[in-house]
């Protein structure tokens, strides 16, 4: 993760497509130079003066790994830019549950993002939970997403946020009583 | 009966499309079976030790005739010309061709059927009590809260991938006949105080290697809160659930790690910040689908009492077979039928295509076109008319689905086991054969009364051993299948773990040692009332195992 010169272009992918990602992931902020935008570690992120975790002269955002809590995040949303939420595996699904508690219970304003093992079968669940860009690194993943084959189904049964924003809420509140 | 709307066709094709694009990579070579593997899952496809196998979703265990007859088409053409109906109210392909499944699942889809989410770590097809609408004994009907919670979870974004898979039970009685007590979530409709519908909420029951009966975390939940509680229950599960072992990552593991207290107050805390979203069902959401499920009126059939009077009179083996099969239905001119699928010596739950056309005829003209899939492995016919009961017994006899023998003990729960399963350490099916045998005569299952047989080919428990009156366990020691066994398990409202004897019997000693019980049984029982559950639970372990290893020790 520390290694911030390994980066292929334009890997981070949003509803709009790929572009380059402006962040870099740094363990320390010290390792992070003088980088205009940073993601930290939870910890390391926590552990900032406030000063320095809101100057204006750079932007810097935390990484969330899924056995760490957003508890200590919450009261300071409106102060962060990017929240990365770690997928080390593709079956674990935890940062869903986070995604979901940021952008639909808190209002998290800021970019959500999918970091780690994310596959394109994934991609539906992530943008409906509500990540806004994934960073991807899988080649078939890449491909498909570049095509703009998001694997998605044309309607959900909970209220979407998806790859298509068809209009609606639960399942069966669309379907008129028989 | 729930027909799908346009929504459900639209996403139920596009699943079917994405399935074929995955079964496509996957032969292609573009995805290993390691990444295959959890996308086949969601689909119901599972690679066994002789194919792959493909699961159908039925749910709450409800099935009209056409969708009969399409299972009947499927294993026809796709499998051997057989299914297997499951303890998960599902039926079971053994043998279709991975390059065939897309097609079978776009027969499927046809009739409003498919394979999701029978497999995989996310929310399982809903199960219900396979009575449901029909029980004289019924509160409320359980299927509409269980396909609200169908639609609710299906290919839901938060909770695909949990840690481990997830199963749901409703039932609508006291009488629990869905085992929700053995589920991870089970919910109980009841009545309250005043009249008002709501749940009994009971969370981290479950069987496999650490059984557990489920703790009860809500006396009474409205229904319109049914929803959001729920996904409370998920997402505390989802968040804290263990993920370092798989072998703890059910629910039932959290709630004892953390503590039934401690659980429930993180359930509330979740619940009270979700409460008031659009998860909240108002009574016109339930209305909407509860009129899917609206009860079919029945045409008034009073002449059946006089008649089956005398057809039990001139047949007693039609009589022996009402006495067993048939339960009182809400309208007294009817009853529920139970077809068994355990024929003497058969293999529980396997049906043939044949069998299954002649179940959806039957159902057709004489059960309002419903059938249900018993998480016994037995189907039922809902809504026969008394007047009926003799032609439909007849019809049943003509390709051996006529068996005498519901809730008896050649009722055979049994998993697959090493016939089929990779996981298994023993066969269980032969051995279910055998005691079936062994106990088949009428007059002596019928003196024996109710009791529930359960056999297990390995410790995941597919065959619901902890459950049975007498669990049968498949166990491998130094190359030898053993079968160890336990007694007193119930999967119904006073849910209990069975208590394992000791030394486990050999395939040839298990036979005459689940006789040995039966026999200190009828010794010690008080009289026939007294069924071998309530003996078992007022003598304890110490007079079968007396029998069982005293004897043994004797005949060493
Ligand atoms: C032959 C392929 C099968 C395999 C590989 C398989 C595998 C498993 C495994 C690994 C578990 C343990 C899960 C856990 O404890 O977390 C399990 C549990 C279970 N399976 Fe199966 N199974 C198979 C077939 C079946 C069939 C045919 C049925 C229905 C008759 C069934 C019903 C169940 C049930 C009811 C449980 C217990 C669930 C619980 O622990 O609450 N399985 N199965
Ligand atoms: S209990 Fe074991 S042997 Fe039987 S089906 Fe389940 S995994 Fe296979």
């Amino acid at each position: 993760m520390s290694d911030i010169s390994e980066k292929p272009h334009g890997e981070l992918w949003s509803r709009e497509g790929f572009r380059e990602d402006p962040y870099i992931t740094a363990e320390t902020l010290e390792e992070a130079g003088d980088a205009p935008a940073i993601i930290l570690p939870l910890a390391v992120w926590l552990g900032l003066d406030e000063e320095v975790r809101n100057a204006t002269n750079r932007k810097i955002g935390v990484s969330v790994a899924p056995g760490e809590s957003i508890d200590p995040l919450l009261t300071l949303l409106d102060t962060i830019p990017v929240i990365a939420l770690h997928f080390p595996a593709f079956n674990d699904g935890r940062s869903y549950s986070k995604a979901e508690m940021l952008k639909n219970q808190h209002q998290f304003k800021g970019e959500l993002r999918a970091v780690g093992d994310v596959l394109i079968d994934q991609v539906a669940y992530m943008l409906r939970t509500g990540f806004d860009t994934l960073k991807v690194t899988h080649a078939v993943t890449l491909t498909r997403l570049a095509d703009h084959n998001l694997h998605d189904t044309p309607v959900y049964y909970q209220p979407g946020r998806g790859s298509h924003t068809a209009p609606g809420t639960y399942s069966w509140r669309r379907v008129p009583a028989v | 009966m729930y027909r799908y709307d346009e929504f459900d066709h639209a996403f139920v094709s596009a699943r079917v499309d994405q399935f074929k694009d995955q079964v496509e990579r996957r032969l292609a070579g573009e995805l290993t079976e390691d990444q295959f593997r959890p996308l086949r899952l969601m689909n119901g496809v599972y690679l066994q030790l002789h194919a792959y196998m493909l699961r159908v979703a039925i749910p709450y265990g409800t099935l009209s005739s056409r969708q009969m007859r399409k299972l009947a088409h499927i294993a026809r053409h796709y499998d051997r010309g057989y299914g297997h109906f499951t303890t998960r109210q599902n039926l079971q392909y053994n043998w279709p061709a991975l390059k065939d499944m897309p097609k079978v699942l776009d027969e499927l889809a046809s009739v409003e059927m498919h394979a999701l989410q029978t497999s995989g770590n996310c929310i399982r097809n809903v199960t219900a009590d396979h009575f449901a609408g029909a029980a004289a004994d019924e509160v409320a009907d359980p299927r509409p809260y269980a396909e609200i919670l169908r639609q609710w979870s299906s290919m839901h974004p938060e909770f695909s991938y949990l840690p481990r898979k997830f199963k749901i039970a409703v039932t609508g009685a006291e009488r629990d006949r869905a085992a929700i007590q053995v589920h991870d979530i089970g919910l109980h409709l009841k009545k309250n105080a005043t009249g008002e519908i709501g749940f009994a909420v009971y969370v981290g029951g479950g069987q496999g290697r650490t059984p557990m009966v489920a703790k009860k975390i809500r006396d009474f939940l409205p229904v319109e809160d049914l929803l959001s509680y729920t996904t409370a229950i998920m997402r505390v599960y989802n968040l804290n659930g263990r993920r370092d072992n798989k072998y703890k990552a059910r629910i039932k593991i959290l709630v004892h790690e953390t503590g039934t207290e401690e659980l429930t107050r993180q359930v509330e805390a979740e619940f009270r910040v979700l409460k008031e979203t659009d998860l909240k069902l108002p009574q016109k959401d339930v209305d909407a689908i509860d009129s899917y499920f609206a009860p079919p009126s029945l045409p008034v059939r009073p002449e059946g009492w006089s008649e089956l009077a005398a057809a039990r009179k001139a047949d007693h083996a039609f009589s022996a077979w009402v006495d067993q099969n048939v339960t009182p239905h809400k309208n007294p001119d009817y009853g529920v039928v139970t077809i068994s699928l355990k024929p003497i010596g058969g293999i529980p739950g396997d049906a043939t295509d044949a069998q299954m056309d002649l179940v959806a005829d039957i159902a057709e003209k004489f059960s309002q076109d419903e059938i249900r899939v018993s998480h016994e492995q037995n189907l039922v016919l809902p809504h026969v008319a008394i007047a009926d009961l003799r032609i439909v017994y007849d019809l049943l006899l003509t390709d051996g689905l006529a068996t005498a023998n519901a809730g008896l003990i050649t009722d055979i729960i049994a998993c697959p086991g090493l016939d089929y399963c990779a996981l298994a350490n023993a066969r269980s099916i032969p051995v279910a054969q055998r005691i079936s045998e062994r106990f088949g005569k009428p007059e002596r299952q019928s003196d024996i009364g109710e009791l529930k047989i359960k056999i297990s080919g390995c410790i995941n428990a597919c065959g619901h051993h902890h459950v049975g009156h007498i669990g049968i366990l498949g166990v491998e020691k130094k190359g030898e299948e053993l079968y160890q066994i336990s007694l007193g398990g119930s999967g119904d409202e006073i849910c209990t773990i069975g208590d394992i004897t000791g030394r486990g019997f050999s395939s040839e000693e298990i036979v005459d040692a689940v006789e040995t019980i039966v026999d200190r049984y009828l010794e010690i029982r008080t009289d026939k009332e007294e069924t071998f559950l309530t003996t078992y639970r007022r003598v304890g372990a110490a007079p079968f195992k007396d029998a069982l290893y005293s004897e043994a020790a004797n005949a060493a």
